[in-house]
């Protein structure tokens, strides 16, 4: 089952790095020093000169042989703002960011290119910066795109339920803010591929750490001017994504490369320009004020969520689509009367946005939970009273949230008992209260969550496609073909469990195949794995089983009601001495069909291929709209003590229960829940992409850019509920991303609390001991003036 | 600058021409073709290139080759034996010590370093973590890494080790 980890583990992978082709050229790209300047000139004569130097490309390049960047999403609402731009690969006139890239160079070998890289002279006119969202957003700021009115890319206005009513019907109102800090999602093996072009056929082959392979290719075709029947994508084994590799930006430049000098070209993106010219997330302040009755009921929402976007994406659109899900996913897993939410994102002088676990939906939710235990603590409420209060009950799914979400299933009350229960909850309060007094701080976090998964939406390149290929080979054994790649989430492994399980078989006799843009989808990305992919693999395996079933029928000459499958044999329930092993029957229904084998009627249909490709599309989404389909569900508990003289926080306990639905493999789960929740607290406690007033990014490094390490970590305990989705295919639902979700608001939370007695708002993510130490002290003085 | 460099990798003797200026992963990588040295932030944070050098874990990104004459390097390939797993490499496929991958290699071999030096005495999680500190993992959050590192060192006093 593990035939992918064994590989690798034994050092046979092939990441991008590794690939190899004959008369190979490399690419590096010279980046901007500045973060906003008109290119006066750029002279690449130094570099050409240099022996083994290939091309220099630079924008003018870009301008004449490809086209902008594609459109990959366009609203236009009512009232709504949506502004995009023509960019191309590489820009010609102006640099908007720290490191943005203005020549690439292809050489013999990468050494030679990165020397000439810097032989490369370019002259820059500095512009004034807009250097965060305030600034950007300032009247007179100076503009990122001069034909817009000014720097505001996206304003989305939503209105769920009846937001006027629940305000008027509340007793209380509540104004909460959160702050969270620019991440980026940091895999540790960087972007790259290498470009193919083959000028006999005209066609452009690709190979690389490409998480979306399909959407990748239909953008680079764009990019290139080339038929999509003319370019393939092809996935090599991935050191990582978490949502940066879904893109198509450089890749475009070493697509050209090699389409000019005839020649392959590999590009390795050093880990500091990935940091600097790669993906960034969250930098949002969220405001907003919260409607509740006395008796804790919740009511409403009215809030704003600004967006520092950075550039426009060089996915364009795909950023600000990330504003969609943070301006609905606060009604999380209550019932509410109504909420009017308005997303705003705003273009400035840093590294664009992009997809990066969570996308949004981790900062609603992040916002409403955060939002509901103030409240809480203003009613004098516990955390786990509000929610009980509060909650969806398991009798009323599918419930019609008033975002249009058809939430799927769950007990979110018995999620929230279960993780009380192993947390002891009572046990750690009452440590809290005696730790207190002898100069300890304990805090606890509570925050429950759902996650919604597998987007479907339209207007953009996340409408929800998948397809999926399961066909038997003569020989018996089944080849997997689907959009899911891997990318250590355990695709593979799951989609052997979901075939061999139905078609009887033993999983080493299930090959999943390398992911191509042969196959139709959108890839593994809002946790759509276990939802779109799986359940499109699930569904041509059921049908193909079917097919094995009739030919078994006729081959073995009993009812098809008879026939069963088992640990790779095929055999009559009331006589299991008519049997076939896989191989044997695979055999025969290849190379022996009929006409005394197979019923000639099977021949005739050409019902005996054993070959099924599928698609699968949500079952609630055409007619409720909701862009996800499935919901699973999280309940996080952590005890963090402080240590006020230095600001330091450390995680004593973390429990997670969770419920995604059926469990197709444990592990794989257990494993998505402990990365995840390390990489939330990565976000909670350390990663911050931090600018200098100048607009050069501080951070380019592991050495100043801290991911959690082995010690940062904590022990996880984790508890498992199974209520099947009856949406998916397998019961399963998407949970890739939940744990992040949960894990960077339930450590901010117990921080807070830890600090209860200062009063201090913890709301502005990365919770540094720097800005600890800050907090009390503005705190100790607060107190002290006021006393 | 071509000069030659006499290395022991994985128990083989050889005698290799190099660029002065060459790194050991360099070398590792392109020279000798062990590839499961892996390039990531090509500063010495990250440890995705940890190979041992007489023993010892370091960042092979970090070392001029030139600098090492007449080392013994191991890579992961090195504790493959007879095309079988090393019991430290079926620890990590039991444990699911791995999800992308990238970070495996250089975590097997200060994670075999490591269980090397325990000698009889059972590591506690909190030494294991201590001791992988220098090798970022994006992906498992550490956890099934430590598990993994226990079983192998289970292996290890049982006797079912090299």
């Amino acid at each position: 089952m593990k035939k992918r980890e064994e590989r690798l583990i034994l050092g046979k992978g092939q990441y991008t790095d590794d690939l190899d082709f004959a008369n190979m050229a490399h690419l590096v790209f010279v980046g901007s020093p500045h973060a906003h300047a008109k290119i006066v000139s750029i002279n690449s004569e130094k570099a050409v000169k240099l022996p083994g130097v290939l091309k220099v490309i630079t924008g003018r390049d870009m301008m004449e042989h490809t086209y902008p960047l594609p459109v990959q999403a366009n609203f236009k609402g009512e009232g709504w703002t949506w502004r995009l731009v023509h960019v191309y690969a590489i820009p010609e006139d102006k640099v908007r960011w720290f490191g943005e890239p203005v020549a690439a160079v292809v050489a013999e070998d990468e050494d030679t290119a990165r020397v000439a890289a810097d032989l490369i002279e370019v002259e820059y006119d500095q512009l004034p910066l807009a250097g965060n969202a305030v600034e950007a957003l300032a009247p007179g700021a100076p503009k990122l795109y001069d034909d817009w009115e000014d720097n505001k890319q996206v304003h989305l206005k939503f209105d769920f339920g009846d937001p006027d009513k629940a305000f008027e019907m509340a007793d209380q109102v509540l104004r909460v803010t959160n702050r969270e800090g620019r991440v980026t999602g940091l895999p540790i093996e960087p972007r790259g591929c290498v470009g193919v072009y083959d000028h006999r056929n005209d066609f452009l082959e690709m190979w690389g750490s490409f998480q979306t392979p399909f959407l990748s290719r239909h953008n680079i075709a764009a990019t290139l001017g080339m038929p999509e029947a003319k370019v393939k994508i092809n996935s090599v084994d991935i050191g990582g994504a978490f949502g940066l590799k879904i893109h198509a930006w450089k890749e475009n430049v070493v697509a050209l490369a090699s389409k000019l000098i005839e020649r392959p070209v590999k590009w390795i993106e050093p880990h500091r320009d990935f940091m600097a010219t790669g993906p960034h997330q969250r930098d949002v302040v969220f405001e907003g004020d919260i409607a509740f009755k006395n008796d804790g009921t919740l009511l409403g929402l009215k809030a704003q969520v600004t967006h520092d976007l950075g550039v426009e994406s060089t996915n364009k659109g795909i950023a600000a689509l990330s504003i969609f899900p943070a301006c609905s996913s606060p009604t999380n897993m209550y019932k509410w009367v109504g909420m009017h939410v308005e997303g705003i994102g705003v273009v400035t002088n840093k590294s664009f946005y992009c997809a990066y676990r969570g996308y949004g939906k981790d900062k609603g939710i992040k916002f409403i939970e955060t939002a509901i235990n103030q409240v809480a603590k203003k009613l004098g409420m516990t955390p786990e009273a509000i929610r009980f209060k509060n909650f969806i009950q398991p009798h009323e799914f599918p419930f019609h949230q008033i975002n249009n979400y058809m939430l799927d299933s769950g007990d979110y009350p018995a999620i929230l008992n279960k993780a009380i229960e192993m947390a002891d909850l009572d046990t750690l309060r009452k440590k809290k209260k005696k730790l207190e007094p002898a100069g300890q701080y304990l805090g606890i976090g509570i925050i429950t969550s759902i996650e919604p998964a597998g987007v479907a939406v339209p207007n953009c390149q996340m409408g929800g496609i998948t397809q999926a290929r399961v066909l038997m080979t003569p020989d018996g054994s089944v080849e997997v073909y689907s959009d899911r790649t891997e990318i250590g989430q355990g695709s593979e492994i799951s989609h052997a469990v979901i075939a061999a399980d139905i078609l009887g078989m033993e999983h080493e006799d299930i090959h999943i195949k390398k992911v191509t843009s042969d196959f139709i989808g959108q890839g593994p990305l809002s946790s759509r794995g276990a939802v779109y992919p799986a359940s499109a693999v699930a569904k041509a395996s059921k049908l193909l089983k079917q097919k094995i079933i009739h030919c078994a029928s006729t081959l073995l000459n009993i009812e098809r009601s008879e026939v069963v499958v088992e640990k790779g044999y095929i055999f009559c329930a009331s006589d299991e001495k008519k049997r076939l092993s896989y191989k044997e029957f695979a055999e025969k229904v290849f190379f022996f069909p009929g006409p005394r084998g197979l019923d000639p009627e099977m021949l005739k249909n050409h019902d005996h291929l054993l070959d099924v490709t599928t698609t699968w599309y949500s079952p609630t989404t055409p007619e409720s709209g909701s862009a996800y389909t499935t919901f699973c569900v999280s309940a996080d508990i952590a005890a963090v003590e402080v240590d006020i003289e230095t600001g330091v926080s450390k995680i004593i306990k973390y429990v997670h229960v969770h419920d995604a639905g059926t469990i197709i493999n444990q592990q794989v789960v257990d494993s998505q829940i402990h990365g995840g929740i390390v990489q939330g607290i990565g976000e909670a406690l350390y990663e911050s992409l931090d600018y200098d007033s100048d607009g050069r990014l501080m951070n380019t490094s592991f050495s100043n850019y801290f991911i959690p390490t082995s010690v940062e970590a904590p022990d996880i305990e984790i508890a498992h509920l199974e209520t099947p989705s009856p949406f998916s295919e397998t019961g399963s639902k998407g949970m890739g991303e939940a744990p992040i979700i949960g894990s960077k608001a339930v450590i901010l939370d117990a921080i807070e609390d830890a600090l209860s007695c200062f009063n201090i708002r913890v709301n502005d993510s990365p919770a540094t001991p720097e800005k600890v130490r800050k907090w009390i002290i503005e705190a100790t003085k607060k107190h002290n003036g006021a006393a | 600058m071509k000069i030659s460099l006499s290395l022991n990798i994985n128990g083989q003797d050889m005698e290799l021409e190099i660029d002065a200026k060459q790194t050991l992963l360099e070398v590792l990588r392109n020279n000798t073709k062990f590839q499961s040295v892996h390039r990531s932030c090509e500063e010495g944070e990250c440890g995705a290139c940890t190979v041992l050098l007489d023993n010892e874990p370091v960042n092979s990104c970090l070392i001029l080759a030139a600098s090492v004459q007449g080392a013994t390097i191991l890579t992961s390939e090195g504790l493959i034996k007879n095309g079988k797993p090393h019991p430290l490499m079926k620890a990590f496929t039991d444990e699911l010590g791995i999800q992308c991958g990238f970070c495996t290699p250089g975590m097997l071999m200060t994670s075999y370093a490591v269980v090397n030096k325990s000698g009889k005495k059972e590591l506690t999680d909190k030494e294991i973590r201590k001791s992988l500190e220098g090798n970022l993992c994006r992906c498992t959050g550490y956890i099934n890494i430590v598990k993994s590192v226990k079983q192998a060192q289970k292996a290890k006093n049982a006797g079912e080790w090299w």
